[in-house]
């Protein structure tokens, strides 16, 4: 396979703390990637450097798709190729649903209304909320606000989605359609990097699991490898407290 | 309902409180040391000290004699004020004690010789004075192309040197004395009008009678026309109401000043009604054009100040910290009369509404700045990952969730533009306001004013109403 993105000594400084402390990891086209860690151990500000909505350290370097991430002229193709999902789902609260998701591909790709507007339809059937294709968002459950945040990231046709902690603005008994919309994606081939912390979800959906504390990659390896017999100590406490809880 | 003019300084003790229209030359106005001196100041302090009581005079500008009169708020007014049938209604006279024609005065050389070259030009005058009525009578006959109502002498003499208004129309005195030492002014035409200055009192306030009969004394005794000459260097022709005793002009004691009648006039209204509709629409026109502007001004500063380059951000910061500290009447002043020393000159209506457009604008920015900050950083974030490009994100996503938070700021700013187009009315710009306050001057009755304040509270109380209505429903609304 193909690496689709790769993070070369990416470090990144607020003031004196540093957030990611040396970064190296390539990912392969199609892999699914879960990203773990204690909060504050840089999971989320590594991939949000990934589409540059952190500025990483000069000194490092961010490459998807052949393309550089920095600012500039390109960015927006970078842009184009990695759709990201946030906790708290950012809808626009002032266009319905469908609008929500029509509105990148009009803008952006040029697509006309028409087309932009069937092609937003079926991707609500696709996470299973067409009927609401004509409310706004706050008239919408959580669990269902997120899935129209991932039907908006897949109308772009992006090669990588990020997903940052989905599920976490959640209320529990909506955590599990929202995992079970990833779960589907996840086998239809587009390259995924989800930091979770649900771990049942990264040891059943990974190709590769990585384990993220002060700002650097302590261990990755198989979910099996991570999960069932991790070799750093900070790893094995981590999934100790973790699963415990 | 009839309420008698009382006068409360005179309930209060025993000292005459004088209003004048400090400046006008030379009858009030101030020496180097700024005491009040001139030919009425002499005559009423006399009067006076011949009534055994104080006199203390308060500077009040020319149309706000009147109601100042009329309130009782002074005793007397003096400021060359001619007596009027008009006035006699609403107010007293003594007798008179100078005989005036109206002047028309020109920068020397400008080429208006007189009237009659005035076809076609601008002319500035006093507002609600006689020349302002002498001016509005002989409009059509001279063919100005409009008149100019400015709040004294001072004012109007420096749009004239600006070369803005091409005549001054006022009392030949006044005018005569203020240009002796001045080479580049020239009264070219006396205006026969036939004009008799008076002090003027509330109607039928009990001290007219004292007043009268003093002033009187004072003829027989030569004292008048002492001042004639040590204030014009000449004494006073024989025939004339410096050197005679005349009768006091009489009201029609049949009309009792009463509170309804001084203030919810029906006839004034229905005479001044058509003036105050027509400062209405320029009142509403310069609104709506300050208003339009400062928001395109305002909202192009405001993303400035959040996102451009650094030193643009600084530059607009200063901008808007600059226009909203300065009061806006120092900056409509300063735009009307001293920009045109640097080759910009702006018509009145312009004036206002580059001013009201600056400071608006500043205003503005400050209402859509604190808007958009209110968007939660997610919407930025989620648009930016999504690849939309700036100005996509600002149009779709941000200024649509920005405007409804603005809408009840932005209302209460339209709201203080609209009371502040009054402001204008200093750079003689016939406004609603100014309309009133020359009406109010010429029928010498404040129901013109009422008037403006009805007119003033029936237009824009909806408004606020409905600001007040709409700020609960957002604050109650979704986001």
């Amino acid at each position: 396979m193909a690496t689709l993105i790769q993070l070369k000594n990416v470090e990144k400084h607020y003031g004196n703390f540093k957030a990611l402390a040396g970064i190296n990891l390539n990912i392969d086209e199609g892999e699914v990637i879960c990203v773990i860690g204690p909060s504050g151990s840089g999971k989320s500000t590594m991939i949000r450097c990934i589409n540059l909505l952190e500025q990483y350290d000069p000194d490092g370097e961010i490459i998807v798709d052949g393309i550089k991430v920095q600012k500039g002229k390109n960015l927006k193709d970078v842009r184009a190729e990695v759709g990201m999902v946030f906790q708290n789902f950012n809808l626009f609260p002032h266009l319905t649903i469908l609008k929500n998701i029509m509105l990148a591909p009009m803008r952006v790709k040029g697509t006309d209304e028409k087309d932009a507007e069937t092609a937003a339809r079926a991707l609500l059937a696709k996470v299973g909320i067409e009927a609401q294709a004509n409310k706004y968002p706050s008239q919408l459950s959580g669990g269902q606000q997120q899935r129209v945040a991932i039907a908006r990231a897949l109308a772009m046709k992006p090669k990588v989605l990020l997903f940052d902690e989905p599920t976490s603005a959640l209320d529990p008994e909506m955590v599990g359609e929202v995992l079970d919309v990833i779960k589907a994606l996840a086998t239809s081939g587009v390259t995924m990097i989800v930091v979770t912390h649900e771990m049942g979800f990264a040891r059943q959906v990974a190709d590769r699991v990585i384990f993220m504390d002060d700002g650097q990659i302590i261990e990755q390896g198989t979910p099996k490898q991570i999960f069932d017999d991790p070799q750093e100590d900070r790893t094995k406490s981590f999934l100790k407290a973790v699963l415990e809880h | 309902m009839f309420l008698p003019v009382l006068s409360r300084a005179q309930e209060r003790d025993e000292t005459i409180i004088v209003g004048a229209n400090i400046g006008n030359v030379p009858w009030e106005f101030q020496d180097t040391d700024g005491t009040f001196i001139g030919f009425e100041i002499d005559l009423v302090n006399e009067i006076g000290q011949r009534l055994g009581r104080n006199v203390e005079i308060v500077n009040i500008p020319f149309n706000g004699l009147f109601s100042a009169v009329q309130s009782g708020r002074i005793d007397i007014a003096i400021s060359s004020i001619g007596i009027t049938d008009r006035r006699l209604e609403s107010v007293s006279f003594t007798q008179p004690y100078y005989d005036s024609d109206q002047s028309l005065t020109t920068v020397v050389g400008s080429g208006i010789e007189s009237l009659d070259d005035l076809r076609g030009q601008i002319v500035a005058v006093d507002t609600g004075s006689t020349g302002d009525m002498w001016a509005t009578e002989n409009m059509e006959k001279y063919g100005f192309s409009e008149i100019r109502r400015y709040e004294g002498l001072a004012p109007a003499m420096l749009d004239v040197v600006i070369g803005r208004v091409k005549g001054y129309i006022s009392d030949i005195p006044a005018l005569l004395y203020y240009t002796r030492d001045k080479p580049n002014l020239e009264v070219v035409e006396r205006i026969p009008t036939g004009g008799q200055y008076a002090l003027m009192m509330g109607k039928n306030a009990p001290l007219v009678i004292d007043v009268n009969t003093v002033i009187s004394t004072l003829k027989q005794e030569g004292f008048v026309n002492g001042l004639h000459s040590k204030w014009f260097g000449t004494p006073a022709e024989d025939n004339t109401s410096t050197v005679e005793v005349r009768s006091m002009p009489m009201p029609d004691l049949e009309l009792a000043s009463n509170f309804v009648e001084t203030f919810l006039n029906m006839d004034v209204f229905m005479q001044t009604y058509p003036m105050l509709i027509a400062g209405l629409i320029t009142t509403i026109q310069l609104g709506i054009l300050a208003i339009v502007a400062g928001l395109v001004v305002g909202l192009g500063l405001a993303l400035v100040r959040l996102y451009a380059l650094l030193p643009f951000q600084i530059i607009a910061k200063v901008y808007i910290d600059i226009f909203r500290s300065i009061p806006l009447l120092v900056l409509l002043i300063i735009i009307f009369y001293a920009l045109p020393f640097v080759g910009i000159s702006l018509s009145p209506f312009y004036a206002a509404a580059v001013t009201l457009s600056l400071v608006s604008g500043a205003y503005t920015a400050e209402i859509f700045r604190a808007g958009i900050e209110a968007i939660p950083k997610g919407q930025f974030e989620a648009s930016q990952a999504l690849g939309l490009n700036y100005r996509d994100m600002m149009k779709d996503v941000i200024l649509p969730q920005a405007i409804k938070i603005v809408i009840p700021p932005l209302t209460n700013n339209c709201i203080n533009v609209i009371k502040d187009t009054a402001l204008a009315s200093v750079v003689a710009m016939p406004d609603l306001l100014k309309q009133a306050t020359q009406a109010q001057a010429v029928a010498a009755n404040p129901t013109p004013l009422i008037a403006a304040a009805v007119i003033y509270l029936a237009f824009l109380l909806p408004l606020v109403i409905w600001v007040s209505r709409i700020e609960i429903k957002f604050k109650a609304g979704d986001r």
